[in-house]
C-alpha cells in the first residue's frame, strides 16, 4: 500500500533518482491542502451510514424487482449484504483519499471485486448505479451542497439540527476531484 | 511502504473501521512536520553529487590502507562502487523525509545489506566514516534550517546504526 509520499519514492527509485523540486513541490501542495482532505474525509466518515442506505435505497426505488422475491435484494440477509458491501466500498474510498493514492483501494477492494460478484450472481449494473449515488452524496457532503447543509445556511436552529460541520468554506475542487476520480475508479472497475 | 499515513490506514482497515477522528489526527500531526522533512529532502537533492563525493572522500582519507593491493578499494573501478553505494544511501534518505519514515532505507537499503558485505568480504567502518562526516559537514542555517538539518540527521544516525 502506498500514499503521496511514498508513490513519489517508488517511482524515483525506478529512476534510480533523488525526489527532486518537481516532485516535492507536487507534495507540498498535498501539504498545503491536507486540512481540506482530512475535512474530506471526515465529511464521509460522518455520514458514511447515511450514503450508503440512501445509495443502496435509491438502486433499489430505481429498479424495484430488487426486493421482490427472487430479487439480488430479497431477503433482508441480502439485502444486508448489499448495505455491507456499500459501506466497505466507500471505507476504501475513504482510505484511498486519506492516503491520496488509489493502491489500497485497488488492492484490498478491487482487485478481483468484479470476478466475485460475478461468481455470485450480483447484478454489477445496480452496484454500479449504487456507487454512483454514493459519489454524488459524498461529493455534496465533501462540499456542503447536500440538501441539510443547503437548508442550514439560511437558518441558524437548522444547523444546530442538522448537524452541519464546523468547517470554513473553502476551496474543495481539487480534492472533490480526487474523491470523484476514486468513484469512478470503483464504477469502472465493475463495468 | 511504511508511513504514517499507510500506518493508519493498515490499522484502520485489521479493525474494518472508518478512519477515526484519532487517526485523522495522527495524518495531522505527520503533516505538521512534513515541511521541515521535504526542504531536507530538497536541499539533499540540490547538493546531492557533492554530498556523496564528501563523504566518500572522508571514508577513503580515514582509512586509506583501503587502496592497497588486495583490499576492498584496490581498483578505481571498486572505489566507484563505493561512492555508487554512499549514493543509494543517501537517495535512499532522501526518499525516507519525503516518505517521513524509515520505509525506503529498510526495505530497499538495510534488509539484507549486512549479509551482502559480509559475503563479498566488504569492511563498513568506512561506510559509517562516510555517513559520519555527512553528519558533521550539515550545518545550520547554512545549509538548511535547525529542523529540516535535525530530520536528516536523524536518518544519517539511523544509516550508521544499521552499519555499526
Amino acid at each position: 500500500m502506498l500514499d503521496a509520499f511514498s508513490r513519489a519514492a517508488v517511482s524515483a527509485d525506478a529512476k534510480t533518482a533523488c525526489i527532486g523540486a518537481g516532485e516535492i513541490a507536487a507534495l507540498k501542495q498535498y501539504i498545503a491542502k491536507a486540512n481540506t482532505r482530512l475535512d474530506a474525509v471526515n465529511a464521509i466518515t460522518s455520514n458514511a451510514n447515511c450514503i450508503v442506505s440512501d445509495a443502496v435505497a435509491g438502486m433499489i426505488c430505481e429498479n424495484t424487482g430488487l426486493i421482490q422475491a427472487g430479487g439480488n435484494c430479497y431477503p433482508n440477509r441480502r439485502m444486508a449484504a448489499c448495505l455491507r458491501d456499500g459501506e466497505i466500498i466507500l471505507r476504501y474510498i475513504a482510505y484511498a483519499l486519506l492516503a491520496g493514492d488509489p493502491s489500497v483501494l485497488d488492492d484490498r477492494c478491487l482487485n478481483g471485486l468484479k470476478e466475485t460478484y460475478i461468481a455470485l450472481g450480483v447484478p454489477l449494473t445496480s452496484q454500479a448505479r449504487a456507487v454512483a449515488i454514493m459519489k454524488a452524496s459524498s461529493l455534496a457532503h465533501i462540499n456542503e451542497t447536500n440538501t441539510e447543509a443547503q437548508m442550514a445556511e439560511s437558518n441558524q436552529m437548522l444547523q444546530q439540527r442538522y448537524n452541519k460541520m464546523a468547517t470554513v468554506k473553502g476551496d474543495c475542487s481539487m480534492v472533490s476531484a480526487e474523491a470523484a476520480s476514486y468513484f469512478d475508479r470503483v464504477i469502472s472497475a465493475l463495468g | 511502504m511504511k508511513s504514517v499515513v499507510t500506518t493508519v490506514v493498515t490499522a484502520a482497515d485489521a479493525a474494518g473501521r472508518m478512519p477515526s477522528a484519532s487517526d485523522l489526527e495522527s495524518v495531522q500531526g505527520s503533516i505538521q512536520r512534513a515541511s521541515a522533512r521535504l526542504e531536507a529532502a530538497e536541499k539533499l537533492s540540490a547538493g546531492f553529487d557533492a554530498v556523496v563525493k564528501e563523504a566518500g572522500d572522508a571514508c577513503f582519507a580515514k582509512y586509506p590502507y583501503l587502496k592497497q593491493g588486495g583490499e576492498a578499494g584496490d581498483n578505481q573501478g571498486k572505489v566507484d562502487k563505493c561512492y555508487r553505494d554512499i549514493g543509494h544511501y543517501m537517495r535512499l534518505i532522501n526518499y525516507c523525509l519525503v516518505v517521513g519514515g524509515t520505509g525506503p532505507l529498510d526495505e530497499w537499503g538495510i534488509a539484507g545489506a549486512r549479509e551482502v558485505y559480509r559475503t563479498l568480504n566488504i569492511p563498513t567502518a568506512p561506510y559509517v566514516a562516510a555517513f559520519a562526516q555527512a553528519r558533521e559537514r550539515g550545518c545550520s542555517p547554512r545549509d538548511m534550517s535547525p529542523q529540516a538539518l535535525a530530520e536528516y540527521n536523524s536518518l544519517l544516525s539511523y544509516v550508521i546504526e544499521s552499519l555499526s
